[in-house]
């Protein structure tokens, strides 16, 4: 029992990560970024290459991992969405397509043989008979503080003002001088360095293969989806409604159905309440 | 039919072409193009509903899997002959499509793209864990029995597929129907408005795509003779059917047929410089460059330079240009 909850609460807080700066673009520019899942992946691969092969200290492994997100996010922001904007469909497709070829281009860089990561924090922490990696947990701390930290951005600073303006009502906030083009690239850059920090944790807790961006795509999606889209702190729920139901499944009926839940969660919140459970917050 | 005789003229004129085409060619260049007919199929199906009617299919994989599994486990286990399994496989493709149908009644654009997605990665994970004596689980069933041997009349069998469904869905679409379909994309509650039940045309979108799908997806497995999950239910499976039907122009027939043949072709002349799944760089690349430069596709472009070389050739005779099938 103890242990399905730590696990499950350490395993959400890393969900939540995954998935936050899918609902931000979606929310300050009105299209999904299927190629989000890439920016773990190059996150994943950055610091594997920082770290494991030039032998980088692992704070500065991530730093650069963070950097690598930003500038992949800001490029796709620029050189593919900008062109599609008027248009959620293309976006989507022309992100997917992104995907699978920065996947072929992982695939030539570091071939298709997965790769395992070093524990960012080595150890296992040890309560009553349960057993916990001090890496996810240290995940968790991480994802909290992130996560902390963009609620506060959001709601305290100017530039979080003016994006939350532009998702509430983007004509208003242009009105009152924000650019909502200056908006968009910082919210791809904002979701380039979440994502690109959660998916060296990611890679971490899994491996690192050139298919890693499924899953935490359909992740971000899912929490997405029935968290209402757009909302963070719906997105804050789901996550580790998500997450537990992936825990108990795997603890309590057979890990290989872990992802199953997450797919009919998302078939059948999107069939019956299309809105989401926790309908349309703004930010 | 004043409008018929030049697009005929021009099926007539294709099919001439491939079916002597085996004469000059070697039997690897064979092997090559009937993995670009499927590819034309199943790139033909899916422009069905998504080319159409704008509802985006991520899942297209879903439904040629069902078929695909259906007819493979029931020749496999039950020695049933082909002729009974294959059309089982596209009958139980139709019962997918209608799962399939079901979010399209509520939901569209991006939101109905994710549910297909999931219905897709849904079925993979669901193939490797249900079942797996029967559905052969991570490892897939090998050993299918096969419909013909050999190269050549495999080619003749496809193309002669690709070509009747080609066919069949040109005259279908060219109808009132068609237009409907189109003028859902564009604007579905204009065609509501206009007292068109949008729910039936969606409906006749979905069986017609999920039909053709089946029938591809049956004939594919009883062409490769094995059938597994990872490689069926995958993204970059996902990605060559959409890339096809884009490339190749969409809501056209000849433009996911011209995508399918340009991508597999592609993909087999990088085969010699990068052997491995490194050639997705250059061909989502193209993809990409040309999804984002002309949206409509090849057919777009050659279309545009067939006319811009006609009118330089023949100048009075520039504004005549008949559409091609």
């Amino acid at each position: 029992m103890m242990n399905i909850l730590i696990q499950g609460l350490a395993l959400s807080g890393l969900y939540a990560l995954v998935a936050v700066g899918f609902t931000m673009i979606f929310s300050v520019g009105r299209v999904l970024n299927l190629a989000h899942g890439v920016f773990l992946m190059l996150g994943g691969y950055a610091y594997y290459s920082a770290v494991q092969v030039f032998g980088v200290s692992k704070g500065l492994g991530i730093l650069l991992a963070v950097l690598v997100g930003v500038a992949f996010g800001v490029l796709t922001c620029a050189i593919l969405v900008r062109r599609l904007e008027h248009n959620p469909i293309a976006v989507e497709i022309a992100t997917l397509i992104l995907a699978v070829v920065m996947q072929a281009l992982i695939v030539l860089v570091y071939t298709s043989a997965p790769k395992s990561m070093w524990p960012i924090v080595s150890g296992v922490f040890r309560y009553e008979g349960v057993f916990v990696s001090h890496n996810i947990l240290a995940a968790m701390v991480v994802s909290w503080i992130a996560l902390g930290g963009l609620l506060v951005f959001v709601r305290r600073t100017r530039l979080g003002r003016a994006l939350r303006a532009v998702s509430m009502d983007r004509k208003g906030a242009v009105i009152s001088g924000v650019d909502p083009h200056r908006m968009s690239l910082a919210t791809w850059a904002i979701s380039g360095a979440l994502a690109a920090l959660a998916g060296v944790f990611f890679a971490t807790y899994t491996q690192l293969t050139p298919g890693m961006w499924v899953a935490p795509l359909i992740i971000a999606v899912a929490v997405v989806v029935v968290g209402g889209i757009g909302s963070i702190v719906g997105s804050l729920v789901v996550a580790h409604l998500i997450g537990f139901m992936e825990t108990v499944t795997t603890t309590l009926v057979a890990a290989e159905l872990r992802g199953v839940f997450t797919m009919v969660l998302i078939i059948v919140v999107l069939i019956i309440a299309p809105k989401g459970l926790f309908g349309r917050e703004e930010l | 039919m004043a409008g018929l005789a030049k697009p005929l003229l021009g099926w007539l004129a294709f099919g001439v072409v491939m079916c002597l085409l085996p004469a000059f060619v070697s039997t690897g260049t064979v092997r090559i193009l009937i993995f670009a007919n499927f590819l034309a199929i199943f790139a033909m199906s899916w422009d069905v509903i998504s080319g159409r009617t704008g509802y985006i299919s991520f899942g297209h994989p879903f439904l040629i899997g069902i078929a695909a599994y259906t007819t493979a486990m029931l020749t496999y286990h039950l020695d049933t002959p082909l002729w009974l399994s294959i059309p089982a496989g596209v009958l139980a493709t139709l019962v997918g499509g209608t799962l399939f149908f079901l979010p399209a009644l509520r939901i569209r654009g991006t939101y109905f793209a994710l549910v297909t997605l999931a219905f897709m990665e849904l079925m993979y994970q669901l193939t490797q864990v249900i079942a797996p004596k029967i559905t052969g689980g991570t490892r897939g069933l090998s050993g299918i029995p096969t419909l013909v041997s050999g190269a050549i009349p495999n080619y003749y069998l496809t193309f002669g597929l690709t070509f009747a469904i080609g066919l069949g869905l040109w005259f279908v679409l060219r109808t009132r129907v068609g237009a409907a379909l189109a003028a859902i994309r564009m604007d579905e509650g204009a065609v509501a408005a206009s007292g068109l039940s949008t729910i039936r045309l969606k409906l006749f979108a979905f069986m017609t795509s999920a039909a053709v799908a089946g029938i591809g997806g049956a004939f594919y497995v009883h062409y490769l003779g094995s059938i597994a999950p990872r490689g069926l239910f995958d993204i970059s499976f996902l990605f060559t059917i959409l890339v096809a039907a884009l490339l190749g122009g969409s809501a056209t027939i000849a433009g996911p047929i011209l995508g399918a043949y340009f991508l597999t072709f592609l993909l087999e002349y990088l085969r010699p410089f990068l052997p491995g799944p490194e050639r997705y760089v250059i061909y989502g690349t193209i993809a990409l460059v040309v999804y984002v430069l002309e949206p409509r596709g090849l057919h777009a472009i050659f279309h545009a330079a067939f006319r811009a070389a006609a009118g330089w050739l023949l100048p009075s005779r520039a504004s005549s240009g008949g559409a091609s099938p």
